[in-house]
C-alpha cells in the first residue's frame, strides 16, 4: 500500500494474526503486514505530521501528543488481548510497507526470540512516592535515637537544647533518607522475587508527575500470568505496610511489555 | 483483590507517556525513516505535563533530572 504523502506507522509486532477488525480505533486505517512469519500492526499517517520536520512541530503541540500517544497505547492494548506483542516506541515510521518488510527480515529472528520469551507474561508498573514531611512525623515517634534526644532536650539547659535540636534535625534527615532507600529497595526486591524480570527506571521529577510528593521508585516487572495474583497481593501487603508512613504505591497493568523487549545491544550497534 | 487492574482509559497520561515516548523497541537502519529522538521526547513530555506557570520555572532547567539509571 503506497499512498502519496503518507507514511507507515508501526505500532507493534506479533507472531499470531492480530484481530484488527475488533479494534474500535479504525480512523488510522489500521491493517497488518504479514511477513517472515510475523505480523506487523500498522496504520497510515500523514507525512506532514510525522516526518522528521513534522514531528518536531507536532511534538510541541500538547493536544496532538496527548491524542496520538494515547491512540498508540490503546491500539497496542487491544492487539495484546489476543496475542503476545512487541510494542514499538511512539513514532516508528517507514516510507513504504516494503521498507517495513525489510526490517522484519533484518530483525525477524530476534523478534521471534523476544516474543517467545514474553509468551504468557504481563508487564506491571510500580511507582512509589514519598511525602517526606509525613515520613518525618512518623519517624520522630518511631526511632529510639530521636526519642532519646527529644527527652534530653526537654530536661536540659537552653544552650544545650539548641545544639541537641540541631543534632536532632540532622539525624532525622538521615533517618528519613535511609527509610526512603530501604522502602524502595525492599519493595522492589519483594516484587522482583515474584517476577520473571524487573527493571528500575528513571525517577520523574515533580514537574512531570505534578504530584506534591516525591517519586522514590519507578519500576517495571515482567510477571507470569499465573503469578499475577500473588504479585498484586504483595503490592497490597506493601500498601498496608507503607502507606501510613508517608508512602504512596501506585501499581498499574497489565501493560504492553515496553520495558522488556529490548534488542540485544550488539544488534543495535551493528545497524 | 484486582482493584489495581487498570487500562489506558483509567491510568494517567503520565503513565502512558512514560512508556510510549520513552520505552518500547527502537530500531534503526535504512528501513526506518524516523524515530522521535530522546531529547525531543523529554522536552515534549515536560512541555506536555507542565502547566503554563511551571513552564516558566522550567525554562533554563536541565532537561534530564537526577535519576536512578536503569540497571
Amino acid at each position: 500500500m503506497l499512498v502519496e504523502g503518507q507514511l507507515t506507522y508501526l505500532y507493534c509486532v506479533a507472531d499470531r494474526e492480530p484481530k484488527i477488525k475488533e479494534i474500535e480505533e479504525s480512523e488510522n486505517n489500521l491493517y497488518f503486514v504479514c511477513h517472515n512469519e510475523l505480523y506487523a500492526v500498522v496504520g497510515k499517517v500523514e507525512q506532514s505530521e510525522f516526518d522528521e520536520e513534522g514531528l518536531k512541530k507536532s511534538m510541541a503541540d500538547l493536544e496532538w501528543v496527548k491524542t496520538n500517544a494515547t491512540l498508540h497505547e490503546r491500539i497496542i492494548e487491544q492487539i495484546m488481548t489476543n496475542t503476545c506483542v512487541i510494542p514499538f516506541k511512539f513514532g516508528t515510521l517507514f516510507n513504504t510497507d516494503d521498507s517495513l518488510k525489510a526490517m522484519l527480515n533484518e530483525y525477524g529472528e530476534e523478534f521471534k526470540a523476544i516474543l517467545g520469551r514474553l509468551e504468557n507474561k504481563e508487564e506491571w508498573g510500580v511507582k512509589i512516592y514519598c511525602d517526606t514531611e509525613k515520613l518525618k512525623a512518623f519517624s520522630i515517634n518511631d526511632e529510639p535515637e530521636i526519642l532519646k534526644i527529644e527527652n534530653e532536650i526537654n530536661s536540659c539547659s537552653p544552650g544545650k537544647a539548641f545544639f541537641l535540636k540541631r543534632g536532632k534535625t540532622e539525624l532525622l534527615a538521615q533517618v528519613v533518607n535511609r527509610k526512603i532507600n530501604e522502602s524502595g529497595q525492599e519493595s522492589f526486591d519483594l516484587l522482583k522475587e515474584l517476577s520473571f524480570e524487573a527493571r528500575i527506571n528513571k525517577l520523574l521529577p515533580k514537574e512531570v508527575t505534578e504530584r506534591d510528593d516525591e517519586m522514590i521508585l519507578n519500576s517495571a516487572f515482567l510477571v507470569s500470568e499465573d503469578e499475577v495474583s500473588d504479585f498484586i497481593n504483595m503490592v497490597d501487603a506493601l500498601k498496608v505496610h507503607y502507606e501510613n508512613k508517608g508512602f504512596f504505591i501506585d501499581c498499574t497493568g497489565p501493560w504492553p511489555p515496553y520495558n522488556f523487549c529490548g534488542l540485544s545491544k550488539q544488534k543495535v550497534q551493528n545497524v | 483483590m484486582y482493584n489495581v487492574v487498570t487500562k489506558s482509559k483509567d491510568v494517567t497520561l503520565l503513565e502512558i507517556l512514560d512508556r510510549v515516548l520513552d520505552k518500547g523497541v527502537v530500531i534503526s537502519g535504512d528501513a526506518v525513516i524516523s524515530v522521535a529522538d530522546v531529547d525531543l521526547i523529554y522536552l515534549g513530555l515536560k512541555v506536555l505535563l507542565s502547566s503554563v506557570e511551571t513552564m516558566e520555572q522550567l525554562r533554563g532547567a536541565p532537561i534530564t533530572g537526577p535519576m536512578q539509571e536503569a540497571r
